[in-house]
């Protein structure tokens, strides 16, 4: 009988789309901290503030949520979780990526002997940038780092459409006079003038990447999908990023290629597993557990073809036109339109897509999102006729999870899917 | 003191049992419109003549509405659609909901799908409250609640009639204040409950009736000798502080309270509408007035906390206590700061946790005792 060996598994060689991504997010972090050595201002904002404003200053800025994202899928979030629920006394119950961005803040600003996250290292920032589109706790999230930090927040306030119709002009009109107000304090906290026609530039090139980026989702519509709707999770990156950067446009247009060329050879990033059943997985990833939750999936073949989330960066407006600006920041996240709007329009991408059901993640720290699970479950049931199934989790949290729950979940949710396949 | 003591049962009875109240409205052809916490235009109900009542949840374990509801979200706000699914605000003709965190986001969608024989009148506060489009856009949101409130009193809401409603409720904060200063002359008289029933009464009844009677028991007090009190004091914070046993703690300890931040209480009452020329301008004003709040952003971050320990030094008192609503993140988020300023400050604080799904507090009842004894 000969020796055991060490099976060492060979890593796929990345796609070359993931090449240039990872190439344009570690530029924008050294951008961050060459502003940062220059003594120039470096800023921290919220995933969905206008970031057309700091780009056409060029001023660097970074995302704590995409940041907390990344340190959690590197399984580094606890000892921040750990400095914000221990020597700060915050409670656990607060979102899990505030409580990471917080502790590191701290730690970066009071602790000499503080150790960054291997990758994607966060300079301290000079200023804030708040919009409160994804969430209310976004706020209350940033008046913390703004006592941490001791520096002042720009906030663009992006009302909560509690209605089933568009915004209102008042509402508009409210929007419209933040960004005029916002860029009129920039002009003096950056000591720069703003150029208007960079601005029209920048927004062009937002409107070009978010076209993009929707015509890449929309590509997943076919049987068998293209990508792994885990993909889109890395994708929407650079659409949180630098949605006004040329570079992104060639990101995108490198992805659009590269899922062409599966299409066209029938291949998949799912792998070699047949994709039995198709869902729309609602919710944030939960980074800690990312692999687990693709490779269970993968088992039981099923593919989430979609989900809401990634679409919360795909803003449309006329370049030039405030009004359309301000509009779009109140209707871009999942969580800035009621549970009537959102799963009514999750419904049709669900239909659209051919999903046999719905996988939802009931994320701990995102409530908001959780209650459109638990109020449009009946609404996804009506108009698409699948299963809604949840399971529990965290975005950053990795003590919430449980592996065996996910699977007992994702079996009942397959075994519904399999019996309504039969039936048809 | 038989009048102090009456009264005060009275306002124990009116805090105990809203929905007796409720029921004696709609027995004389009230139209009652319930307003969820905190800051919602109760003028504008007036004006268009009808009862503003407050909704505050309370003590239940709620098994319809997990249904919409996640358990780890806000107790107070669970317990209202608990409330909402089971029928025990039927009669009221609509509910006010300002959206001032992700819980309202999430009870807006709730409370539609699970209570529908409620009609919400939503709306929203701006938050970033130093622009200069926030009060404009504020005035017309809070005409969509007035419309509303038109539509189902069938009544035209005047700005006489608006005014009218604006200075009512200036006069019943003053009455309020008046009455919390005045207690603590009393604390031998007024214990940490009874002040809280007071407070409470006050969210249920009509505002020319809360003058009345709360004025009257101010006099009545007034009336008393003042009470040198040698026990410790506390200032209350958080949303609210309930139930009554554990308010029945801190007296039991020796305790008083003799101020509060509470939402339930206080923060109701310490800002009046300004003065403007219409009275949709100073509904709209008031919440630009509102400072060291949760749910209203502030430029100057730490005001909260230094507001508490300048309230707690006017009232010699020894510590703060946060009452933490379970699952209240919005409280959450301030509970560090707020702890570190009355700290600087030289005073004590602990917290202590508020969960309207369960009656145990024995956690509450073990803090208060370490505090008394130290």
């Amino acid at each position: 009988m000969s020796e055991p060996t060490e099976v060492k598994k060979t890593k796929r060689p990345l796609p070359q789309s993931r090449i240039l991504l990872n190439a344009l997010v570690d530029s924008i972090y050294q951008d961050a901290w060459d502003a940062e050595s220059k003594g120039e201002p470096v800023g921290w904002s919220t995933s969905i503030f206008p970031q057309e404003l700091c780009a056409t200053f060029g001023v660097p800025v970074l995302y704590p949520e995409n940041n907390a994202a990344g340190v959690a899928a590197r399984h580094d979030s606890p000892r921040f979780i750990a400095t914000s629920e221990g020597e700060l006394g915050y409670s656990n119950d607060i979102c899990s990526y505030a409580r990471l961005s917080i502790g590191m803040a701290h730690k970066m600003a009071h602790d000499p002997a503080y150790e960054a996250p291997d990758v994607q290292r966060m300079p301290r920032p000079t200023f804030l940038l708040c919009a409160t589109n994804s969430c209310f706790e976004l706020l209350k999230w940033y008046e913390c780092l703004s006592r941490e930090l001791d520096i002042p927040i720009f906030m663009q306030d992006c009302l909560f459409n509690y209605t089933d119709a568009k915004p209102d002009k008042h509402w508009i009109a409210y929007g419209r006079s933040q960004i005029e107000h916002n860029i009129g304090r920039m002009e003096e906290f950056f000591g720069k003038r703003f150029d208007w026609d960079k601005f029209l530039e920048i927004q062009k090139i937002s409107i070009e990447n978010a076209r993009l980026f929707d015509e890449c989702v929309m590509m997943n519509d076919r049987n068998p999908s293209p990508l792994n709707g885990f993909d889109l999770f890395n994708y929407m990156a650079p659409m949180v990023v630098a949605r006004g950067r040329r570079e992104t446009t060639a990101v995108l247009q490198q992805l659009k290629c590269e899922i062409q060329e599966h299409i066209d050879n029938g291949t998949t990033t799912f792998g070699s597993s047949p994709q039995e059943y198709r869902v729309d997985w609602e919710g944030i990833a939960c980074w800690p557990n990312l692999g687990f939750n693709l490779k269970t999936m993968k088992k039981y073949g099923v593919n989430c073809v979609t989900n809401g989330y990634v679409g919360a960066w795909s803003l449309h407006y006329t370049p030039g036109n405030l009004d359309e600006m301000a509009e779009q920041y109140m209707l871009s996240s999942t969580n800035v339109v009621n549970t009537t709007t959102m799963m009514g329009k999750r419904s049709d991408v669900a239909n659209h897509f051919q999903c046999d059901g719905m996988f939802c993640h009931i994320n701990r720290s995102c409530k908001f999102m959780t209650y459109h699970m638990t109020c449009g479950r009946e609404i996804v049931e009506d108009k698409c006729g699948i299963p809604v199934v949840f399971f529990d989790g965290d975005q950053a949290d990795p003590t919430i999870f449980n592996e065996a729950q996910f699977e007992t979940r994702l079996q009942s949710l397959v075994d519904v899917m399999k019996a309504n396949k039969e039936e048809q | 003191m038989a009048d102090v003591k009456t009264s005060l049962a009275q306002f124990e009875e009116i805090s105990s049992n809203p929905q007796r109240l409720l029921q004696n409205y709609l027995d004389a052809d009230e139209k009652v419109i319930a307003c969820f916490p905190i800051y919602t235009p109760q003028p504008l109900v007036l004006a268009a003549g009808m009862v503003p009542m407050g909704i505050w949840g309370g003590q239940c374990n709620a098994h319809m509405a997990g249904k919409y509801a996640p358990i780890f979200t806000c107790s107070l706000l669970r317990s209202c659609l608990e409330f909402g699914m089971t029928g025990a605000y039927k009669g009221v003709s609509a509910a006010i909901m300002p959206i001032i965190c992700d819980t309202f986001r999430g009870m807006n969608s709730a409370w539609r799908a699970g209570v529908k024989d409620i009609r919400p009148i939503t709306f929203i506060y701006p938050q970033n409250r130093k622009d200069p489009g926030a009060r404009d856009f504020l005035i017309e949101e809070l005409k969509t609640v007035r419309s509303a409130l038109e539509e189902i009193s069938e009544n035209q809401i005047t700005n006489e009639a608006l005014q009218e409603a604006i200075e009512l409720c200036n006069q019943r904060n003053a009455a309020m204040r008046t009455f919390c200063e005045t207690a603590n002359e009393h604390l031998d008289l007024v214990k940490p409950v009874d002040r809280h029933h007071v407070m409470k009464a006050a969210t249920f009844l009509r505002p020319e009736e809360t003058i009345e009677r709360v004025s009257a028991l101010t006099e009545a007090l007034r009336a008393e000798p003042v009470c040198r009190w040698t026990g410790k004091k506390v200032i209350l914070t958080g949303i609210t502080c309930e139930p009554d046993e554990i308010l029945g703690y801190f007296a039991d300890n020796k305790v008083a309270v003799v101020g509060d931040d509470l939402a339930q209480e206080s923060r109701q009452y310490r800002s009046d509408y300004p003065a403007a020329a219409s009275g949709m301008e100073r509904l709209a004003l008031h919440w630009f007035a509102v400072h060291g709040c949760s749910v209203a952003h502030d430029d100057n971050n730490t005001v909260r906390g230094r507001m508490l320990a300048q309230l707690a030094k006017e009232q010699a008192a020894d510590c703060v206590v946060l009452c933490m609503m379970r699952f209240c993140e919005i409280e959450e988020y301030d509970q560090p700061s707020v702890i570190k300023e009355v700290t600087r400050a030289g005073l004590m604080s602990f917290s202590i946790d508020i969960d309207q799904s369960t009656t145990e507090s024995g956690q509450a009842l073990t803090k208060i005792q370490t505090f008394a004894e130290n």
